[in-house]
């Protein structure tokens, strides 16, 4: 899968889903929790942010409570974080709900706030498109590599449960 | 090959198909002996889940028998907009049959163990960060995350088997130094990174004495190390403990000789005093003395972290004749119902009524900073909750974590204070 945006670098390290999406604003519309993304950090983060554009964290990014952050940023139209590492329940809701997410080691250094970015989960890759360098990250797993290229969990289930009623019907 | 952890027995015992062995980021196809879900607070989530089951052409839930359905965020709702989402939510599982936890029973990392739901060898599904609390009873406890609709629609979700690090834990605690001072040092040591994604388990002389209250502490406190799960290797102490609340039959596992831990921590409990995570990290962990004095406006007793019976009994014998410093909300949270019964009982809940201390019903109370105890731009509070993030108890407000006794003598003292001159 390849997606291609301009950045957003929050280069601090353990950034959690609190900050990403504050708790208080978890029983409002998707679209009302998106103008709230990430303001503990950056205040005028939510009014800047364009549809397409990729996030990119430090370490631990995501880490805290398992509350669905991901949600909101989709809902605010990012495509894809790429992370030095993730904290693990942001980085399983977000393949499970179809956000691209990668960690990618060395990232923070490789990219600035504005850079267009191709992320390549196939080929393990992440290229800077403003300065023309490209670097590698480690390839997701081959089974989250599959949930990723079909799109979340709900187009996996819905392949894995025709796999089954198809196995079903021939045994 | 070095043999294999009790974890990826329980596992391999789950999974479907059975491999023999595990490689740690292996993924496994895992069938869970209990799934676990909070209400949530967002009807359109709900709406979200009922139409992916319907496009899934889901009919009835594969684990509806072992499914458990919680109450303990913002229970009961403490606004129009929570109250909709919640009752929403209720709606979701009553119409397919469903039992529900009350607004009063309290929080689940609790009530599964307290009521045998959760025993050794069992793995428990739950999406709740905290999962790994119930580790302390030997059961593999990861929080799910991704893998909710797996669960709903097909029975199963998939777990990476985790690289698992040995915490090992010697020495005696002084007076005045509790398990949860323990979790608090381990915490700042390894820092929010220091078990990522894997799985930790609490071992040595220290935690072979520790009361089944304080491993569950432990345990919870290995989210903070950015861990999967926590493990206790059950022994009589857990044994005694589970099989006076549970008629289900279960089996320990364990872990073959010569097993290679990923890494190894030692930790010598025996000097250590009292504890605070100062603002805005569960890492940012300091001895209790450099941040005596600072004077605060509220102290939290309650969470999946601190908020069992030993927790108040220690804030009881604190308060005990004595009252709360006027200018201090002291808000005391049981975890669960049962806690609140037996602290009734044994004349806890008097001396904190006595006190001027506020007790509420059980639940996550303060924790998620949604009810019970929302902070002030500019206030201070001392909390056994479980984290200190920035903006997790109200906005522009500094929470320093610490012990049940630390935030009782601190409660009384208006400021942070050391337990030891209490007790
Ligand atoms: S007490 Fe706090 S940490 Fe525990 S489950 Fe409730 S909100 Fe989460």
């Amino acid at each position: 899968m390849k997606v291609t945006g301009t950045v957003w670098k929050f280069p601090q390290d353990d950034i959690n889903t609190d900050q990403i999406r504050r708790s208080i604003y978890s029983h409002l519309p998707l679209k009302e929790q998106a103008k709230h993304c990430l303001e503990t950090i950056d205040p005028e983060f939510p009014a800047k942010v364009s549809p397409g554009d990729i996030l990119v964290g430090g370490k631990n990014f995501g880490c805290g409570s398992s509350r669905p952050a991901h949600l909101a940023l989709m809902a605010m139209g990012i495509a894809a974080v790429v992370a030095e590492s993730f904290g693990r329940l942001f980085f399983r809701n977000s393949i499970s709900g179809g956000l691209l997410v990668t960690p990618c080691p060395g990232v923070v250094d490789f990219v600035n706030t504005g850079d267009r970015i191709e992320v390549d989960t196939a080929a393990g890759t992440v290229s800077n498109l403003t300065t023309g360098a490209s670097m590698k990250c480690a390839p997701l797993p081959a089974f989250l590599r599959e949930m990723v290229e079909l799109g979340g969990e709900k187009p996996y289930l819905k392949a894995r449960l025709a796999r089954d009623a198809k196995a079903g019907a021939g045994a | 090959m070095s043999g294999m952890h009790a974890l990826h027995k329980i596992l391999i015992e789950h999974a479907h198909p059975k491999p023999a062995t595990v490689t740690p980021g292996e993924f496994l196809e895992i069938e869970p002996d209990v799934f676990a879900v909070q209400i949530g607070t967002n009807a359109e989530y709900a709406d979200r889940l009922e139409s992916d089951l319907a496009e899934l052409g889901v009919k009835t839930l594969p684990l509806k028998e072992r499914m458990f359905v919680f109450l303990d965020h913002a229970a009961p709702a403490p606004t129009p907009g929570i109250a909709a989402g919640q009752k929403r939510w209720q709606q979701f599982f009553r119409s397919r049959g469903i039992p529900m936890t009350d607004a009063g029973a309290g929080i689940s990392h609790l009530i599964m163990p307290e009521r045998g739901v959760v025993v050794p060898g069992c793995v428990v599904a739950l999406r709740d960060s905290h999962t790994p609390t119930m580790g302390a009873v030997g059961a593999f406890a990861a929080s799910l995350a991704g893998g909710m609709l797996s669960l709903f629609a097909l029975g199963r979700y998939w777990i990476d088997a985790p690289a698992v690090s040995l915490l090992r834990l010697e020495g005696k605690l002084g007076k005045g130094v509790f398990g949860r001072d323990v979790a608090l040092h381990i915490n700042g040591r390894l820092g929010q990174r220091g078990a990522q994604g894997k799985a930790v388990e609490f071992a040595g002389s220290f935690v072979r004495a520790l009361s089944m209250d304080m491993r569950f502490t432990l345990c919870n406190m290995g989210t903070e190390l950015g861990a999967m799960t926590s493990y206790v290797q059950p022994d009589r102490i857990t044994l005694d403990w589970v099989k006076g609340r549970t008629k289900k039959p279960f089996k320990v596992r364990e872990t073959d000789p010569g097993y290679q831990y990923d890494e190894v921590h030692e930790f010598n409990v025996s000097d250590l005093g009292p504890q605070v995570a100062a603002p805005h990290a569960p890492d940012n962990v300091k001895a209790l003395g450099e941040v005596e004095g600072r004077a605060i406006d509220q102290a939290f007793l309650g969470s999946c972290a601190s908020g069992r019976l030993e927790d108040i009994a220690v804030a009881a014998t604190i308060l005990k004749g004595r009252k709360v410093h006027p200018e201090v909300r002291f808000i005391v949270t049981p975890g669960s119902r049962e806690v609140l019964k037996a602290a009734t009982r044994l004349g806890y809940i008097e001396a904190l009524h006595e006190a001027n201390a506020i007790v509420t019903n059980a639940n996550c109370g303060a924790c998620p900073g949604l009810h019970g105890g929302i902070l002030a731009p500019g206030d201070v509070a001392i909390s056994c909750n479980t984290r200190n993030f920035v903006g997790r108890m109200g906005a522009d407000a500094e929470v320093y974590l610490a012990s049940p006794a630390t935030v009782a003598a601190s409660a009384v003292a208006g400021r942070i204070a050391n337990p030891l001159s209490y007790l």
